[in-house]
């Protein structure tokens, strides 16, 4: 984090992405610039296919852009191939996602512990068990992920996601798959953590309620940007 | 890295926990299992069966001469430590007061025979029993045709020579004489320090100085190789697969079989790891991307699943050993009653060789899959439709083709035999995938004529097209493979049972006088004795060909040592082709063949290098004899019938005093008839086969049985591809059936789906495996087996329908699960 620009972790100047089909090319993002400051918290919004989830695989870089650039925590991924852009989110980017994506063979602890693990940061364990505690699973931890309510399998990937202390958090949907008192639990779940940790938040929703909860929102349609507010 | 490999295994041992690696695991420890059960028993039993050839020979290695032996030859032996007999042949009369009798002597000292061992019996047609040790000086052992010859009785001395000895037992066996069925005389054993006393042996007779050796295999293999370039042209060097025709060819061809047969286990567990490993990877797709996400770059992936396989290498390999070892002690717990002496226990190269296959395998088959997962990328956190770029066709079927190759050359110690495999297998396959893509679209235009179940298993089988032409060629190769396996063992099986039928002659008639042929054959047919013709039979020695001494037109090295250059041939004539003998080229002889034509035997004709119309001179006590080759003949010399290497045209030996010879069957109960006919035709000297032919059988027996159990490990291997594959598609069949039962399919409608589908696919396989079979068989009969090869019209009934059912019930068993989980907690999952 040595190089931030202007204070800002995550910078986007002029972002496409164009795919290629059988039935013609289409464009996903056009001409999209964005900056986010360290400690922010800035929601995406749009409804349905306005590239929301493209624009947070471009900015986690998850997948390059067609044109335009990204620098991510001082880092220009533009410059960086699949491999360099995976050491720039190593430790320093956590993710939380609709479907939750716990892998299925691992039971709580396991899961919150890979991240760790992969981290090479020490005591794995007890950082897992920790987390666990504070989302509420400390009773929880030896069950796999097909014994839990969906709720109970985001708050293990909200953990997961903070195993690391990341700088930034990107959010897919969090509250997408739970019903609307379970939503609202994880939503205050999140954004605690997120305080707690001064973790910087980008998330994606079409929830006006979760997006209402972050500092700056962003509305996309059909692939640009027609309003940030505030 | 060495972190990355620490979280590897620890992610391993977690999905062990969660019964991720169970198929993996499984379909290794059957690859491993096969190859070190085939190769233990290899080891074992095929050194067991060396062992009982060597019995025969009565050594490991012979080394005959007509001199007597270096001395720096035995002392050799002996320093390695190994086991020598000498043994002296030669031929004297044996003589009892006025009566005479020519006898073949051989002379031993006290080791003999260093393998095997001689049997006896305390009185003519007594109980007889092997008997340690040699014949004690001043007495001799002899053959029973002896005591008729010159009606001895035990205790009754002879003359050899100027020695006398007394005959102190009954010789009814004797290992080194099976492979020899033309040693007219009469056997007489005595003991080599007598020799001298006898005073036979002068300079120019006539006599074989045998070495005979026995010890631990590899140290016989090294003697040979120092000793085989020592040796003169009038030595020649015998083991025991030389010893006896019939033994060495059951021997080669189950070596071949066993080859074959642990190839074909490995190549298909190579199938059933592949599947397993492709699912094993796509499984691993979410903990990748995941991992990536995380920040894990490429090399990290490996490093995290590499030295995942390295353990599953060793875990599957190590507990594949086990089952080997516990497979080939099970059979051993079978057969043990065949073997002779009990067999030292199986050494540890066969455990090695399966770890190595293992890891070979392996490499080959799930590396390429599970390198794949590096390639996840990341955004598949985002969008689970993305999947990694399939891995190179290059990466894939070259690591395959790299670990068969290896294989293959390994097993078969042949790289022209490995070329060809491969080559002709890579062509196949892609043939085979052809056949297997036209089956599929042929198979949809059933559609319209079957019902629902079948109409909607058609269906799927179109829809995952890409799948389905998988899961038939892997599907196709297990079948053809297993019905490969169980032809050849048929047709083996059924071969050695022809070659040797019940009624083989175990007896041979020699020295019959033209006066009593038609005496003898009435004899024949008043006991009902099966015989075969009589051939009358004239001694002659080969001297020239085309006008050239043999010695002079002979070029090939072989050629001009073979014994039929060096003694006299047996030669007769016939109108008729013996039963056992085809004609190769030329024509046998008509009515209107003129005397004067020669028909001769097949490798003979190709080691002397005579052609069809060659000219050739023989010497017969004197007298010269010009004849012109009609045809070339193959013989099976195995058969027990009497054969010839040449058998002239009618009329061309009429001027040559002729005796008669025939082999004939006696049945237990018949044997005392033996007395009777020694008694009524004196002059004729009877051998007797039934002991030799017994020992054949037992051997033929254990080959039987190991062909046998081989074929369980490919079955078992076959069964491992198809639960592989089964597993391979279950993920989503488990989702289709879970929304296909969400969206109101009932149980049965969705079982009966699954089984049509699964019987379709079998029976598609079994189509293709069946012509598969018959090219493939066609190949490996001519080439690998000596086999005539048949169109096998049962293998396309047997083996589409066996597919079908097989396959079929499979998919029942396998996807049971499909429906009877609820389909909420399948989709929750998913």
């Amino acid at each position: 984090m040595s190089k931030l620009l202007n204070g800002h972790i995550i910078s986007a100047s002029n972002l496409s992405k164009r795919v290629t089909s059988t039935e013609g090319t289409l464009d996903i993002l056009s001409g999209v610039t964005l900056e986010i400051k360290t400690g922010e918290s800035v929601a995406i919004v749009g409804v349905s296919g306005s590239g929301k989830s493209t624009l947070l695989g471009l900015l986690a870089g998850l997948d390059a852009p067609t044109a335009g650039e990204v620098v991510l925590a001082g880092e220009r991924l533009n410059d960086l191939d699949e491999d360099g852009r995976a050491r720039v989110r190593a430790g320093k980017v956590g993710f939380v996602f609709q479907s939750f994506q716990l892998l299925p063979g691992l039971t709580a602890l396991e899961n919150v512990m890979l991240p760790i693990e992969l981290a090479g940061l020490p005591d794995p364990e007890a950082g897992a068990r920790d987390l666990l505690a504070r989302v509420g699973l400390g009773e929880r931890l030896t069950h796999y992920p097909r014994q839990l309510s969906g709720g109970e399998q985001q708050r293990v990937a909200i953990a997961r996601a903070f195993a690391t202390h990341p700088a930034i958090l990107f959010a897919d949907e969090p509250t997408g798959n739970l019903d609307t008192v379970t939503g609202t639990r994880i939503i205050d779940l999140l954004f605690d953590l997120n305080q707690e940790r001064q973790t910087t938040l980008v998330l994606v929703t079409h929830d006006e309620q979760l997006a209402s909860r972050c500092a700056r929102r962003v509305h996309l349609d059909a692939g640009r940007v027609v309003e940030v507010n505030p | 890295m060495i972190r990355r490999a620490r979280l590897g295994l620890r992610l391993l041992a977690r999905d062990w926990r969660a019964g991720e690696l169970h198929i993996l695991i499984a379909a290794l420890v059957i690859a491993v299992g096969a190859v070190t059960a085939v190769g233990f028993f290899n080891e074992r039993v095929s050194r067991g069966m060396a062992q009982q050839s060597a019995d025969m020979l009565g050594a490991d290695l012979l080394v005959l001469g007509s001199q007597p032996a270096d001395p720096a030859w035995v002392g050799e032996a002996v320093a390695r430590g190994l086991r020598h007999a000498e043994g002296i042949e030669f031929a004297s009369v044996a003589v009892r007061g006025e009566a005479l009798q020519l006898a073949s002597v051989r002379a031993v000292t006290d080791r003999y025979p260093v393998r095997g061992a001689v049997r006896t019996a305390e009185r003519l047609y007594g109980e007889d029993a092997p008997t340690p040790g040699v014949p004690a000086r001043g007495t001799v052992w002899v053959e029973p045709r002896l005591m008729h010859a010159l009606a001895l009785a035990i205790g009754d001395r002879i003359e050899i020579g100027e020695a006398q000895f007394v005959v102190a037992r009954v010789v009814t066996y004797e290992p080194g004489r099976s492979g020899n069925f033309f040693a007219l005389a009469p056997r007489v054993l005595m003991n080599r320090d007598d020799v001298d006393a006898t005073r036979v042996i002068q300079p120019g007779s006539r006599v074989t100085y045998g070495n005979a050796f026995a010890g631990p295999e590899p140290v016989i293999a090294a003697y040979r190789a120092w000793i085989a370039p020592r040796l003169a042209a009038h030595f020649q060097l015998i083991d025991a697969r030389d010893g006896n025709r019939t033994i060495a060819r059951a021997l080669e061809r189950v070596e071949r079989y066993i080859g074959l047969t642990s190839l074909l286990a490995v190549v298909l567990a190579g199938v059933a790891i592949a599947m397993a490993a492709r699912r094993y990877s796509a499984r691993h797709y979410d903990m990748s991307a995941l991992l990536r996400s995380f920040g894990a770059s490429q090399r990290d992936i490996v490093w995290l699943y590499a030295p995942q396989l390295l353990v599953l290498g060793l875990v599957g390999g190590l507990l594949g050993c086990a089952l080997g070892w516990a497979g080939q002690w099970a059979i051993y717990g079978l057969m043990h009653d065949f073997f002779p002496v009990r067999l030292p226990a199986p050494g540890a190269r066969a455990a090695i060789v399966g770890l190595i296959t293992g890891f070979v395998t392996l490499a080959g088959f799930a590396l390429p899959p599970v390198l794949r997962l590096k390639r996840v990328p990341p955004l598949r956190v985002l969008r689970r439709e993305l999947v990694p770029l399939p891995a190179s066709a290059w990466l894939v079927y070259g690591a395959a083709a790299t670990a068969i190759l290896a294989l293959l050359w390994y097993y078969t110690g042949s790289a022209r035999l490995t070329a060809s495999v491969l080559l002709g297998g890579l062509a196949g396959a892609v043939a085979l995938g052809a056949v297997a893509l036209f089956l599929l679209y042929a198979s949809r235009r059933l559609r319209g004529h079957v019902g629902v179940a079948w109409r909607f298993g058609f269906n799927n089988l179109w829809r995952r097209a890409q799948a389905s032409v998988g899961q038939i060629l892997a599907f196709g190769f297990a079948l053809m493979a297993m019905a490969l396996i169980a032809l050849v063992r048929t047709d083996l099986l059924s071969s050695w049972q022809q070659q040797l039928p019940a009624d083989t002659p175990n007896h041979f008639a020699f020295n019959i006088l033209s006066d009593d042929v038609a005496r003898i054959e009435r004899f024949f047919a008043d006991r009902s004795i099966r015989s075969q013709a009589l051939y009358p039979m004239v001694r002659g020695r080969l001297t020239a060909i085309d006008g050239v001494a043999v010695t002079q037109a002979v070029t090939k090295e072989e050629g001009r040592n073979d014994e039929a250059l060096r003694r006299e041939l047996n030669l007769t004539w016939a109108a008729e082709l013996p039963s056992d003998n085809k004609i190769v080229s030329g024509a046998w002889f008509t009515r209107q063949t003129p005397a004067g034509m020669v028909s001769v035997e097949e490798k003979l004709a190709k080691k002397l290098g005579i052609g069809e119309g060659a000219r050739l001179t023989f010497s017969m006590g004197g007298a010269t004899l010009e004849a012109r080759v009609a045809s070339i003949r193959s013989v099976q010399w195995d058969s027990f019938h009497p054969n010839f290497y040449m058998i002239f045209s009618p009329g061309t030996l009429d001027d040559y005093a002729a005796t008669y010879l025939t082999s004939f069957h006696l049945t237990p109960a018949q044997k005392p008839q033996l007395t009777e006919l020694v008694r009524s035709f004196p002059a004729v000297t009877v051998l007797e086969l039934d002991l030799v032919l017994k020992q054949v059988r037992t051997i033929l027996a254990q080959v039987t049985l190991a062909v046998e159990f081989v074929l369980v490990f490919v079955l078992a291997a076959g069964l491992a591809v198809l639960y592989a594959a089964l597993q391979a598609s279950l993920d989503e069949r488990y989702y289709e059936g879970a929304l296909m039962r969400a969206l109101g399919a009932s149980r049965r409608q969705l079982r009966s789906a699954q089984v049509a589908e699964f019987a379709a696919l079998g029976l598609l396989a079994g189509l293709l495996a069946a012509g598969a079979t018959e090219a493939i068989a066609y190949l490996v009969y001519a080439r690998l087996f000596e086999l005539e090869y048949h169109f096998k019209w049962l293998v396309w009934l047997i083996v589409p329908l066996a597919g079908m059912l097989l396959i079929g019930f499979a998919g029942y068993v396998g996807t049971r699960r499909v429906v009877s989980r609820s389909p909420l907690s399948v989709l929750r999952e998913l």
